[in-house]
């Protein structure tokens, strides 16, 4: 099962927001959807929901026009949004109902989702007599009632604590494992970089990168180096650095330096030359970026 | 529209399950059980409303005997005859009109009489009104004593010609169309109940759907369902639920009357005797014109962000509305005249006219059926409608939009 996001473009109000979107997603793969406040990732989740028509660009399942109505989806809006006076269970089968389960299964997958998320227990009380939090969670049951093939998370972290977005976290790896497909949004890059495979990065309505998570962070470790010193703060570090015209420091943090070796400069000649600085080496090793160091790298330099 | 079934339970026990429906139903059947008791109860404590032999009201007030001066100019008439004639009142002689003038300004006498001759005579009084009329009485027992003086003198006996004058003609009416004081009463209890749930109703669908966009839960559903499921499913459960509640509310009238039948000795029995093609026409126009109703406020309900917008946003649709309600109430005086041929087609306030008109006089089959099917058509055709606007309103928040600019945006699509 693939799913293919074909060049997509979408004005609102004659401002165009996306400028030709692309990228495709594998069933048992989660794709992390990237981009700062106000790129145009929510309005891509809406299109691919079939909530806005796109101006043009089409999406495909399994190379077939992908139509909601037809697929069990699961799907987080970005604004939230239950019947604050209905009881949790009721409108759990009710949500549940119109996405085509009968009654009995509807109310199973309720119970089994409440308990799993640990909120079992408010089953019986109003939606709004609950903490946000829980609220959250309850949720996060609707998205998931029905055991949907594509789950699409905007935003799903947002307002959770650690401990519950640990849950959360789990249970997203359980729907990988089961070989679902799982779409999700995020800024918090940390959750992120824990289960996706591959990311797409908008911003803008562009997407400035996309790939496979791995190679990404190796592209941008290739020739880069974090480098500090014994006997040196990271300020004489840097001093010292200067004297060498092979390199490009590329940022200097609180306890370390990132360099970049020019090309034909090796590793090895590094070293010799940082031991004829006297420089008395703590770290050297290859730099490793996260992914929050590539966003900001990326899309943050219009900040 | 598959999940029409779905929407419908969930929106139909969400609306018998809320507090403002119970109490509402208890309240305003609580006050027809009161209403409908009282001429019971006025029977416990002894002082029956309604009389047994005629059903007739029986006037409570007894008169107090109100005090005149009568001043006479005129040696014909006597006085003693006055009073015999008039024996609820009490008559006094006054000597002259000045006498008389005072006599009412001090209020000693309700009002004076200064007959000048057996068909003249003068009324003083201080202040006239509308209840206050006290001459006519007199004006009759001068004239009667006029004409009683004069035919006798002719020689004829007056109390044959009396007997001739006091004949009265035995009738009976055959209505063969429409009996119009007894259709007017509940013709006009069934369009103000129209009027009643159509706005209560309205109102309440318009707040679900706004509250469905300002609590986000519309982003869920129109990902789950279609909207044409959604908003039929919540019109229709309105829709049931009004019935429900005008329904019930007429059964504790129905019981209520039936247990205090003896009481009201059959007083308001038209009210409860209505023919089946008026029930009939009532069920259809009513039920059809209610649900185009409810459509349009679920409409004004997508086309607001925010429930404190809907009572500015339906305003158009309640004059609109109200045209349809008042032309039906005066029409039903005369269902005849070309505004009400013209309000029985027009599928807005037809559902009042026809019905109005069907039940006050006589409307040709071929008219109801054309006008039943405009109807019907307008009602489907809405119905559509909301749910492509409700389709269109689902992630539109901000400012109310303008029902011109969404058909715009609908065209455009």
């Amino acid at each position: 099962m693939q799913l293919k996001i074909k060049d997509i473009y979408k004005s609102f109000s004659n401002t165009r927001v996306l400028h030709g979107i692309s990228f495709s997603i594998n069933k048992g793969k989660a794709l992390g959807f990237l981009g700062r406040n106000g790129a145009g990732k929510t309005t891509v989740i809406r299109i691919l929901m079939g909530l806005f028509d796109a101006d043009s660009g089409e999406i495909m399942l399994n190379e077939i026009p992908f139509k909601v109505s037809e697929h069990s989806i699961g799907y987080l809006p970005e604004e939230r949004g239950l019947y604050p006076k209905q009881k949790v269970i009721e409108q759990l089968i009710y949500f549940g109902k119109l996405k085509g389960m009968n009654k009995e299964s509807a109310k199973d997958s309720s119970i089994y989702w409440l308990e799993k998320l640990g909120v079992l227990e408010y089953r019986d009380k109003k939606l709004d007599t609950l903490s946000k939090g829980n609220q959250q969670k309850v949720q996060i049951a609707q998205t998931l009632l029905g055991d949907p093939d594509i789950i699409v998370l905007d935003e799903p972290f947002s307002g959770l604590d650690p401990v519950n977005s640990q849950i959360l976290k789990d249970i997203i790896n359980e729907l990988i494992q089961e070989e679902k497909m799982v779409i999700f949004s995020s800024h918090q890059m940390s959750y992120v970089e824990e289960f996706c495979e591959e990311i797409v990065l908008i911003d803008k309505g562009d997407i400035v990168l996309t790939g496979n998570l791995n190679e990404i962070k190796k592209l941008y470790g290739k020739n880069r180096i974090t480098l500090s010193s014994v006997n040196l703060n990271v300020v004489e570090l840097q001093d010292s650095l200067y004297k060498l015209s092979n390199i490009n420091i590329i940022e200097v943090k609180k306890d370390y330096i990132i360099i970049q070796l020019l090309t034909g400069y090796t590793k090895s000649q590094l070293l010799i030359d940082l031991i004829e600085q006297n420089i008395d080496i703590k770290q050297f090793s290859v730099y490793e970026p996260s992914l929050t160091d590539i966003f900001v790298e990326m899309v943050g330099d219009n900040i | 529209m598959k999940n029409l079934g779905t929407v419908f339970k969930f929106e139909f026990f969400t609306i018998l399950n809320k507090k403002a429906f119970k109490v509402s139903t208890i309240i305003l059947s609580l006050i027809i059980i009161i209403a409908l008791t009282i001429p019971s109860i006025a029977n416990v404590v002894g002082k029956p409303l309604f009389d047994k032999e005629n059903g007739e009201i029986k006037s409570e007030v007894t008169e107090e005997k109100i005090k005149y001066g009568i001043t006479i100019k005129d040696k014909s008439i006597n006085l003693s005859d006055l009073k015999e004639e008039m024996k609820e009142n009490e008559l006094v002689a006054v000597k002259s009109v000045e006498e008389l003038k005072e006599k009412v300004l001090s209020n000693e006498i309700e009002a004076g009489f200064l007959i000048k001759s057996p068909l003249k005579y003068n009324y003083i009084v201080k202040d006239t009104s509308i209840s206050k009329s006290n001459n006519e009485l007199f004006e009759s027992v001068l004239l009667k004593l006029y004409r009683e003086k004069s035919i006798e003198n002719k020689g004829i006996n007056y109390e044959q010609v009396e007997e001739i004058y006091n004949k009265s003609i035995d009738s009976e009416i055959q209505i063969l169309g429409k009996d119009g004081i007894k259709n007017y009463f509940y013709t006009y209890i069934f369009i103000i109940g129209l009027y009643l749930i159509v706005l209560f109703y309205g109102q309440m669908i318009a707040t679900s759907v706004a509250s469905e966009k300002s609590n986000r839960s519309m982003e869920i559903l129109v990902t789950s369902t279609s909207t044409r499921s959604l908003i039929f499913g919540k019109v229709f459960a309105g829709a049931l639920a009004g019935l429900t509640q005008f329904i019930t509310i007429l059964l504790v009238a129905l019981l209520t009357y039936k247990l205090n039948l003896k009481a009201w000795n059959n007083t308001i029995d038209f009210l409860f005797d209505v023919p089946i093609n008026v029930l009939v026409t009532f069920s259809l126009f009513g039920t059809l014109g209610y649900l185009l109703f409810l459509f349009i406020y679920s409409v004004v309900g997508a086309l607001v962000s925010r429930t404190e917008d809907i009572s500015s946003s339906s305003m158009p649709v309640m004059i609109l509305f109200m045209v349809g309600f008042f032309i039906s109430i005066i029409g039903l005086n005369n269902p005849d005249t070309i505004l009400m041929k013209v309000a029985s087609f027009f599928p807005f306030t037809s559902f009042m006219a026809m019905f109005a008109r069907v039940s006050m006089g006589s409307v040709p089959k071929v008219q109801i059926i054309v006008s039943f099917i405009v109807l019907l058509i307008t009602t489907i055709a809405t119905g559509v409608l909301s749910s492509r606007i409700y389709r269109l309103g689902t992630l539109m928040y901000g400012n109310p939009i303008k029902i011109s600019r969404a058909f715009k945006m609908l065209r455009n699509k």
